[in-house]
């Protein structure tokens, strides 16, 4: 114990004796343990960052869509019999496929909304109220749509957290109106903002849900007139399953019924968020084990730093040595003095690390739209591979070293 | 008997050429001895001092050093030795620069593992011992060449190891320097260490009880010194 204490207080003098080459040769250690750190944030984030989108579509959830189509083919397969997505076929779905909790319906148009002399173009979107569980939305301000509100096919609206900013700046907006083309709504909430999904999920277009607003399916169909007639009642479907295992069983009936409803025409998607969660997932996993390998490869540089410093070193002190070994120094002890300093090297080298990496991954995170999450383990994992590195490569030299002919190495000039 | 050798032989290789530093040596040195070593330059005698003092191997003979064969002996026991029972002194002092007067004298101690308070406490000890008691502190470079030779005699006596050997240890000093350093030894001796050292002057080997020629890797005279 002394002995270590004592190696541990020499080695740390010896290196402050040598700051600058020190410092040199921690260089290596300190931009691959802070790059391993940076990676694995940079990893985490953007996971939990995907993680959220697809929470906000529902990990339990099946979204099925009427396909977009142009005019003509709209009318070829009407003219095959299908109706397109219906209120009808949630209650299917509903009533026949196995561990469906419950459907919800809804359409969805573009359209200019007004208050007093601002406007802004939003998405309205006519849903059932049972939307709320479905998809946990939650309202910051006011409440979402009632079923009596539902029933009885009221004129009001729950606006999304950009929408609500841009229609009222800072005004108080539930219990105000929106002029919706040429129609009153009367807001009855605001929803707390939602994660921005800017990629496409599968067919699911890209689109700011922040943007939305929801008013009562049965006010929407009664309301708002098609611009084709042609035009399915119902835009999507989204389907909340007891649990994430009953999903694909489900899809495949669900696939399946539609099928026949339809005529098999083909005119609507199936979009399960869980799986695509999944799946790319998996390839964040390989991206991330790239990135992680390219921050190993450059720890492993740093070590190689150590290893050519020590040498180096080794040579300069080989009279050192031969001192230390006439006066009756052990091999193992001229081994532990050099090792010691290479652990005491990579320590310093790891700690450093640490700090440029964590300092790295929140300015990454504060100047550009990469989220980076600094976790406990990559910490951990960065500063213990950085130590290990350090001894591995510290190893050799002190071997070096400790073999030495004592009566030599004393006349080495 | 401390130091018993027989038919010693080393051979050095250079270029695959044997170079015979020492021919076969016979010498038997006593407990509490003061012998001056003598001859010529590259005659043997820092190969031989440098086998006495176990940081060589013999390439053939016998050295038993406090009875017990030292060629046997592996790098670990070797060092021990050389720890606990010889202290070597370099022509060059050999210090350790980048240390203070007194860590240099703790080294051996160090590794004999005796704890930080004891060993001060030694050291500082030895130090005073060659009148060094106000110089501890500084290291080798603040020193001058009588006092880094100083700090070397306090390194090897601080484990009182009983056997003092000494490589030229005048021979990199002036005049005044040189007497105090014998002045050391001469202190050591009569407190009943072996001293052997090996030197060119006339004026040290006076100092010494009996004095040794070596010639060509052989002794050539053996003879105690009577003033
Ligand atoms: N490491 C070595 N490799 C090869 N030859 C050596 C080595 N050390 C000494 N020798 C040779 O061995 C012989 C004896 O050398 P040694 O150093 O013992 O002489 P010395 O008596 O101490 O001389 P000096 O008075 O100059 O110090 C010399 O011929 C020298 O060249
Ligand atoms: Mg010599």
């Amino acid at each position: 114990m002394q002995q270590i204490r004592d190696n541990i207080t020499k080695a740390i003098l010896s290196l402050i004796d040598h700051k600058f080459r020190s410092f040199l040769t921690i260089l290596g250690i300190i931009f691959g343990t802070a790059s391993v750190i940076a990676m694995i944030s940079i990893g985490e984030g953007t996971k939990k960052q995907a993680i959220a989108k697809y929470q906000d579509l529902g990990v339990s959830n099946i979204i099925i869509r009427d396909k977009d189509m142009t005019d003509a083919e709209l009318q070829t397969v009407r003219m095959k019999f299908s109706k397109g997505l219906s209120v009808e076929d949630a209650k299917v779905i509903s009533d026949v496929v196995p561990g469906v909790v419950s459907v919800s319906p809804q359409s969805e148009m573009k359209m200019e909304a007004k208050v007093g002399d601002r406007s802004a173009k939003a998405s309205v979107i006519g849903v059932t109220p049972n939307i709320v569980s479905i998809l946990n939305y939650r309202t910051a301000k006011g409440d979402f749509l009632t079923t009596d509100q539902y029933d009885r096919q009221l004129k009001v609206c729950v606006l999304g957290a950009s929408i609500a900013r841009e229609l009222f700046s800072y005004d108080e907006p539930v219990g105000k109106s929106v002029k919706v083309e040429d129609q009153w709504f009367e807001v009855i909430g605001v929803m707390q903002p939602k994660a921005l999904f800017t990629e496409t999920v599968g067919e699911l277009a890209s689109r700011d849900l922040n943007n939305d607003i929801y008013i009562p399916l049965s006010t929407f169909n009664k309301r708002i007139p098609k611009v084709n007639p042609f035009t399915s009642d119902v835009k999507q479907l989204t389907v909340k399953l007891g649990n994430s295992e009953q999903l694909l069983p489900a899809a495949v009936v669900v696939r399946s019924l539609l099928n026949r409803r339809h005529f098999n025409n083909d005119d609507f998607s199936i979009i399960v968020p869980y799986e695509l969660m999944k799946q790319e997932e998996k390839e964040t996993r390989i991206y991330n084990l790239l990135l992680l390998s390219i921050a190993a490869i450059s720890l492993v540089v740093g070590g190689i730093g150590i290893m050519n410093i020590m040498l180096a070193s080794v040579l300069e002190r080989t009279q050192e040595i031969g001192i230390r070994r006439a006066v009756g120094g052990k091999k193992k002890h001229i081994m532990s003095q050099f090792v010691t300093e290479a652990v005491v090297l990579s320590v310093a080298g790891g700690i450093i690390g640490v700090i440029l990496g964590v300092t790295l991954s929140l300015v990454i995170s504060w100047t550009t739209a990469v989220q980076t999450t600094i976790t406990l383990y990559s910490i951990l994992m960065a500063f213990s591979f950085s130590v290990i590195v350090g001894i591995t490569f510290g190893y050799l030299p002190a071997k070096q070293a400790a073999n030495l002919r004592p009566i030599e190495s004393i006349r080495h000039e | 008997m401390l130091i018993d050798i027989q038919n010693l032989v080393k051979d050095y290789q250079m270029d695959s050429v044997d170079v015979a530093a020492l021919r076969g040596i016979n010498l038997q040195v006593q407990k509490n001895e003061f012998v001056a070593i003598m001859g010529p330059s590259g005659s043997g005698k820092s190969t031989l001092m440098n086998i006495l003092g176990c940081l060589d191997n013999p390439t053939s003979g016998v050295y038993r050093f406090n009875n017990t064969d030292v060629t046997g002996l592996n790098d670990d026991e070797l060092s021990d030795i050389r720890n606990k029972h010889i202290g070597f002194i370099f022509q060059s002092f050999n210090l350790l620069k980048r240390m203070s007067a007194l860590e240099n004298v703790e080294l051996p101690l160090m590794y004999a593992g005796i704890d930080k308070a004891k060993r001060m406490a030694m050291s500082k000890q030895a130090l005073e011992k060659v009148g060094l008691a106000d110089r501890m502190k500084h290291r080798p470079s603040e020193l001058s060449g009588g006092q880094r030779q100083r700090v070397a005699i306090a390194r090897a006596l601080v484990n009182n190891p009983g056997m003092i050997l000494a490589d030229e240890p005048t021979g990199a000093l002036d005049t005044t320097s040189s007497m105090e350093i014998m002045d050391v030894f001469k202190q050591l001796h009569t407190e009943g260490n072996t001293i052997i050292v090996i030197t060119h002057e006339r004026e040290i080997a006076a100092c010494c009880k009996r004095i040794i020629l070596i010639r060509d890797g052989l002794i050539t005279s053996d003879t105690p010194n009577l003033n």
